[in-house]
């Protein structure tokens, strides 16, 4: 890390180390309150010991795409501003929108560094306040809108079948989304719905449905948390294989 | 007790949601202080406008959509540590359902809680890692050469098509719905953000298990 330049200076470290702590002290703090109501509740210590594994695999892969991000970023900001923006609030989309959107804004691009402090000022406090909508509008509804439905849901037998259908719902929605977009979307960094993706999707499924069905017929309980992050380390691993053995055409081949 | 707990687990979350919106608005303030500069009002109004037209409508969709699925912990931690949709999201429904608890219920909130927060540790540990110790190498894993490109850029396939499996054999009845409206949007919109697409499946996906549950066929 270059200390001389200001976009890596100390004090931007001291301010990037300060988030990680703080960031990190949250959760702990979650993690341990959640954990000592888990106990009251009688749920076994060994339930959580295969949350918490689970949840670190689970997290692996999403989190090195997320630090490629920054990577990415790091060309025009240094590597220090984009690691915080996706250490709080940020995500991969945005985060990469936001910062185009400055940059280009005062005539700059991605692609080259950003030398002018006062473009990097300006880029910084775009980055911010175009992300902080979510925590000014968390305490006004967050607790009115999940009572709401802790009372709809639990209101009778009828209800609660219901909720699941419709919390399951919710969740397919999302999923699908995604699902919509490996057969049918395009990217901004050009990496669009094709071969690749439908046959990542594929082998994902297959591998999840082999790994849940082993698990059942050997009675492999201590395997069942980690079919999920496993499945999805094999659809990855799938990825690499084809580029590796097939010919770069049909790898290569996008429909969209 | 019930409503206790949750109240306990919302004054927890306002608190450390203000502490964090805090923090955020003092990194800029910093940045500024420290370079002795201030940006351009005229810029940064122009860059904003776009910007919040976009992301705090955005945020309200995302707060309506999120909070009901996340329960209460795991939305606080969730909206301060983000990349909920690629991550936070499905991490805490999958802990939920290998641990066989239903959201809105003290249990599944629980178990969502502890798999937000290690989730949201465990990126942390990994950026905070790969910045300080492995910058210098990180651009040769993800350059285009690299042996490694094409897992990285089929995480979201890979990761969304392991975890329909185990849930869309549970409830297939409420999926071809959901999947078909989002390609036929995809077909005329192909450009659009997966924040808005998201909005329009789930409401589908909704729409569907709302009506096949007055018809009984759910």
């Amino acid at each position: 890390m270059d200390f001389s330049d200001f976009k890596t200076s100390p004090v931007m470290l001291a301010i990037a180390l300060g988030i990680v702590a703080f960031v990190t002290a949250q959760s702990l703090f979650f993690i341990v309150k959640s954990w000592k109501h888990a106990k009251e509740l009688g749920i076994e210590k060994e339930t959580l010991k295969n949350t918490v594994v689970s949840s670190i695999l689970f997290t692996v892969a999403p989190a090195i795409s997320i630090l490629a991000t920054v990577i990415v970023l790091a060309n025009a900001l240094g590597t220090i501003l984009p690691w915080i923006r996706l250490t709080v609030i940020g995500n991969l989309a945005y985060e990469t929108t936001a910062a185009q959107t400055a940059v280009e804004a005062m005539g700059g691009t991605l692609g080259s560094e950003i030398t002018d402090p006062k473009q990097f000022a300006t880029v910084t406090w775009a980055m911010t306040i175009g992300s902080i909508a979510p925590l000014i509008f968390l305490p006004f509804v967050c607790k009115k809108l999940q009572n709401k439905i802790g009372e709809a849901v639990n209101k009778s037998e009828g209800a609660k079948k219901l909720g699941d259908a419709l919390s399951a719902a919710a969740f397919i929605g999302i999923i699908s989304a995604f699902i919509a977009r490996a057969i049918a979307g395009t990217s901004s960094d050009g990496n669009n719905a094709g071969f690749m993706s439908v046959s990542v999707l594929i082998v994902a499924v297959i591998a999840m449905v082999i790994l849940e069905s082993i698990c059942k017929k050997f009675k492999l309980d201590k395997l069942q948390p980690f079919t999920m992050p496993l499945s999805m380390f094999i659809g990855m691993g799938a990825a690499m294989l084809f580029e590796a053995v097939l010919p770069a055409e049909i790898t290569s081949f996008m429909w969209r | 007790m019930q409503k206790n707990y949750f109240d306990r687990v919302h004054r927890w979350g306002i608190t450390w949601n203000i502490g964090a919106l805090l923090m955020l608005l003092c990194v800029p303030v910093i940045v500024c202080v420290n370079l002795g500069v201030w940006p351009e009002l005229k810029t940064l109004a122009s860059v904003l406008s776009k910007l919040m037209l976009l992301y705090w409508v955005t945020a309200v969709i995302e707060v309506i959509t999120y909070v009901p699925m996340l329960g209460a912990g795991g939305t606080y931690l969730s909206f301060v540590t983000g990349n909920i949709t690629n991550l936070k999201l499905p991490c805490g429904l999958s802990a939920m359902e290998n641990a066989k608890v239903r959201a809105n219920t003290e249990e599944g909130e629980v178990i969502s809680t502890i798999a937000i927060g290690v989730s949201a540790i465990t990126t942390t540990v990994i950026i905070a890692v790969g910045v300080l110790a492995f910058s210098p190498v990180l651009p040769y894993i993800t350059a285009e050469s690299s042996a490694f490109r094409p897992a990285f850029e089929q995480v979201l396939p890979a990761l969304f098509g392991a975890l329909a499996a185990s849930y869309f054999a549970k409830h297939w009845k409420l999926v071809p719905l959901p999947i078909i409206v989002g390609v036929i949007v995809l077909i005329f919109a192909p450009t659009m953000g997966v924040g808005t697409l998201m909005f329009v499946t789930i409401v589908a996906a909704v729409a569907g298990a709302l009506i096949m549950h007055k018809k009984n066929w759910l």
